[in-house]
């Protein structure tokens, strides 16, 4: 299943990225981690809440995978993880491109459905399809249908 | 004639966890509500033209099943599954949507068809169930809204 370098993520984890990302703390300490690594007292200095606040944010954070933290030193460092906010950005275009392909094949597929006497053998008649005139074509980006009946106008 | 947009029009509301997907058809409700619900139609239209539907089977009934396999060029399968709890055809149907990746998940998707001058306006909303986010994130969940984040995401893919 996993076959590109953005393996698609699972529903717990998108569930889990955008949970992060629906905060407004938790959005502000990406922007920050975006400019460099940070210490947690760092991170927190912007913010009018105690460090075990931060703390907890940054927990959520790495969880969702949207950041890392490691030891530099005595200091815990934090780092952000431009991958996983990639793979949500890919998520949303996916799904996008998911639906548009789909519905370009479904208006050619009803506007084949449509012309007289093309229904497959056998297929059911959508009877209130039959009882209508044609419908009339949008705009010029289609292909001719199979006859030349159908144009409307 | 009058033109219509077909654009189509992906929301998701900021404060439930939900992603709508609405776009106008070039056809009557009875006719788009056949192509979405028997596999003949589906096979042909649902999902990108790279995936092969290789597998359909509906139950088009109250508690009934249904159950669509997506196959790729590479023979990676996705499969997705779910149940009808209403249906009032041509205009509304609703049920389960779960992929089988994390079938934990039981989305719910409600599928409506509003006839309007000229065609159909198909909408679909599907609502997530993300108890595990809930769980994780007692104090702010999702509630402040994926839109929102989505956006954010923009920003912040463009920042790193």
């Amino acid at each position: 299943m996993r076959t590109t370098a953005t393996a698609p993520l699972t529903e717990i984890q998108l569930d889990r990225a955008f949970g992060a990302l629906a905060d407004p703390t938790r959005r502000a300490i990406l922007a920050r981690l975006s400019e460099g690594d940070a210490g947690v007292l760092d991170v927190a200095r912007p913010f009018p809440m105690s460090q075990p606040a931060i703390t907890k944010h940054l927990r959520v954070l790495e969880d969702a995978g949207l950041i890392s933290r490691h030891r530099r030193a005595r200091h815990r460092m934090c780092h952000l993880e431009p991958q996983r906010l990639k793979q949500l950005s890919d998520w949303v275009g996916s799904y996008r491109e998911f639906w548009e392909t789909s519905f370009e094949r479904l208006d050619e597929l009803l506007e084949e459905l449509q012309v007289p006497g093309s229904l497959s053998p056998g297929a059911p008649a959508p009877a209130s399809s039959r009882q209508q005139e044609p419908r009339h074509r949008q705009g010029s980006n289609r292909q001719p249908g199979k006859t030349g009946e159908g144009e409307g106008t | 004639m009058t033109t219509t947009n077909t654009e189509t029009e992906i929301t998701l509301p900021a404060d439930e966890p939900v992603i709508e997907v609405r776009r106008f058809l070039n056809a009557p409700p009875e006719l788009v509500w056949q192509v979405c619900t028997e596999c003949e139609y589906l096979r042909r239209w649902f999902g990108p033209r790279r995936l092969e539907v290789s597998e359909c089977a509906v139950d088009l009934r109250v508690g009934g099943t249904w159950r669509i396999v997506h196959r790729a060029p590479d023979g990676s399968e996705f499969v997705f599954y779910g149940e009808f709890f209403e249906l009032d055809a041509p205009h509304r149907r609703v049920g389960t949507f779960v992929w089988e990746g994390a079938p934990e998940h039981q989305a719910v998707e409600t599928l409506v068809l509003e006839a309007v001058e000229g065609g159909t306006m198909m909408t679909t909303t599907t609502r997530h169930d993300s108890l595990e986010s809930r769980d994780m994130h007692v104090a702010n969940g999702m509630e402040e809204g994926i839109i929102d984040s989505m956006e954010r995401i923009a920003e912040l893919v463009a920042l790193v």
